[in-house]
């Protein structure tokens, strides 16, 4: 298995109900977290399980690889 | 920066911290509760169904404050709409019932002033509580202490106490901070979504409808949640679907043997969580700390319900501090000590659940279809079975 590329989590703000479950399956170490209780989407991630996209009750979670994220700003 | 000390700190506001709390503090201990939220309850992540024992068995009065409907019994469906029903109005006619003299079997609460009624119990049994309060560290320290990171209202205060009480939520990261494995399986943690509706009629039961149809890996529920109103929900296993639980819940609404009854539904709020259908954490403390409520996965395997094992869990987990607080070790609160806490919890309550959780596993094991389906309406009607075993969790 090829190593998992580090992602960036977007949130649909319009849909996110604050149900916790994303933070709740994240296997990451503490505090990779918003101030809206949902996982961090202000750093990158560098497990990508992606499992938080998969439990979304209301499937309102995406990302990009960092290394389009970078190539995107640039 | 501000230095205070506690015997306890608990990070976390819902039913399981504010029983520690009100326990420990009764008992005389010093208690600083903590929550980051600006109002408790909210957002609502659960279904709010609690029997009535299990305000007794931790002193709750009944009050009308947080109740927003009693309940009688069970009605479990299985994927075509046949019923069992589980009436205890009719089953112990002269126990259960609205009439004088009767007592309903539970309670739908409104978790936002069910959880603040909590909190001011422990309040007033002499407990130091901070809303706007969150837990950001901690480290235990040379003297047997240990210090507790908090910021409130920006302020960054470091209070050191003699064991930090994690009551932060399945998402806990209390548990984090001191290293214990809390990951769950993504084959064990439901993603749920409930829809508080209008015109939708109910009849004191909490109804239950199984069946891969409606809910992969979970269940479908129709709840009175009082003054005319219902609560319809779901929850799904993400590996064993591939549409969110939304999907299925409009499915359910739309399509299912409900469809005629639901046909006017009018949604008024919206809720989700995740439950864990899982086991309790196989460790649920280290050193200076131990772990309650939701983020020991105090919750029941089968039906997800967590309310009452919070607030039992949550005396347990009291009755263990003050006990060992008052004692000869008590200077000593290294993990090696706080697993008593753990022994403790598993004789009253854990060892039934980890019971439960392979009876769950067991019907999930199941990779046919009507087979499961079959397995999952059979345990759900035993487990709400007048004469089940877990009647009491």
């Amino acid at each position: 298995m090829s190593k998992p590329q580090p992602v960036l989590f977007d949130i649909g703000w319009n849909a996110c109900i604050n149900c916790g479950a994303c933070v709740a399956i994240c296997p990451q170490e503490a505090g990779f977290i918003s101030p809206f209780d949902t996982i961090a989407v202000d750093r990158p991630c560098d497990i990508a399980c992606l499992l938080c996209e998969k439990i979304c009750p209301v499937d309102t979670i995406t990302h990009v690889l960092v290394s389009k994220s970078e190539s995107l700003e640039s | 920066m501000r230095s205070t000390t506690y015997d306890l700190v608990i990070i976390g506001s819902g039913p399981a911290g504010a029983t520690v709390s009100r326990y420990a503090a009764e008992a005389g201990l010093s208690v600083l509760l903590v929550d980051k939220k600006q109002e408790l309850g909210a957002p609502i992540q659960c279904s709010g169904a609690v029997s009535r024992h299990a305000l007794e068995e931790v002193g709750l009065p009944l009050a009308e404050e947080y109740i927003l409907e009693p309940i009688y019994g069970f009605a479990i469906y299985d994927q075509a709409g046949s019923a069992t029903r589980i009436d205890y109005r009719q089953l112990k006619a002269e126990e259960y019932g609205s009439g004088s003299g009767l007592k309903p079997l539970g309670y739908v609460v409104d978790r936002r002033r069910f959880d603040r009624y909590c909190m001011t119990l422990a309040e007033r049994a002499g407990v130091q509580t901070w809303l706007k309060t969150e837990g950001i560290g901690y480290e235990p320290t040379p003297d047997g202490r240990c210090n507790v990171r908090l910021r409130r209202f920006n302020e960054d205060i470091t209070i050191s106490c003699r064991v930090l009480v994690g009551a932060d939520g399945l998402m806990s990261q209390v548990g984090k901070w001191a290293g214990l494995q809390t990951h769950i399986k993504i084959t064990e943690l439901a993603g749920c979504l409930q829809f508080i509706v209008d015109k939708v009629e109910t009849d004191g039961l909490l109804e239950i409808v199984t069946g891969h149809e409606w809910a992969p890996g979970g269940y479908a529920w129709v709840f009175p949640k009082g003054h005319g109103y219902a609560e319809i929900g779901l929850g799904v296993i993400p590996t064993m679907t591939d549409k969110p639980a939304r999907w299925h819940l409009d499915k359910f609404i739309r399509q299912s043997f409900f469809k005629e009854r639901f046909k006017d539904c009018r949604i008024l709020e919206i809720q989700g969580g995740g439950v864990p259908l899982a086991a309790p954490l196989r460790t649920q403390y280290a050193d200076n700390l131990v772990l309650v409520g939701d983020a020991a996965r105090h919750v029941n395997p089968i039906t997800g319900g967590g309310i009452h094992t919070a607030l039992s869990g949550g005396k347990i987990a009291a009755e263990f501090l003050i006990e060992h607080l008052s004692g000869a070790h008590a200077s000593d609160c290294s993990a090696t000590m706080l697993k008593g806490y753990q022994d403790e919890w598993l004789a009253q309550l854990g060892d039934k659940m980890w019971k439960l959780y392979h009876t769950k596993t067991k019907v999930f094991h199941h990779d046919d279809i009507p087979t499961r389906d079959a397995f999952l309406y059979q345990t759900m009607s035993d487990y709400f079975d007048p004469n089940s075993e877990y009647k009491k969790i």
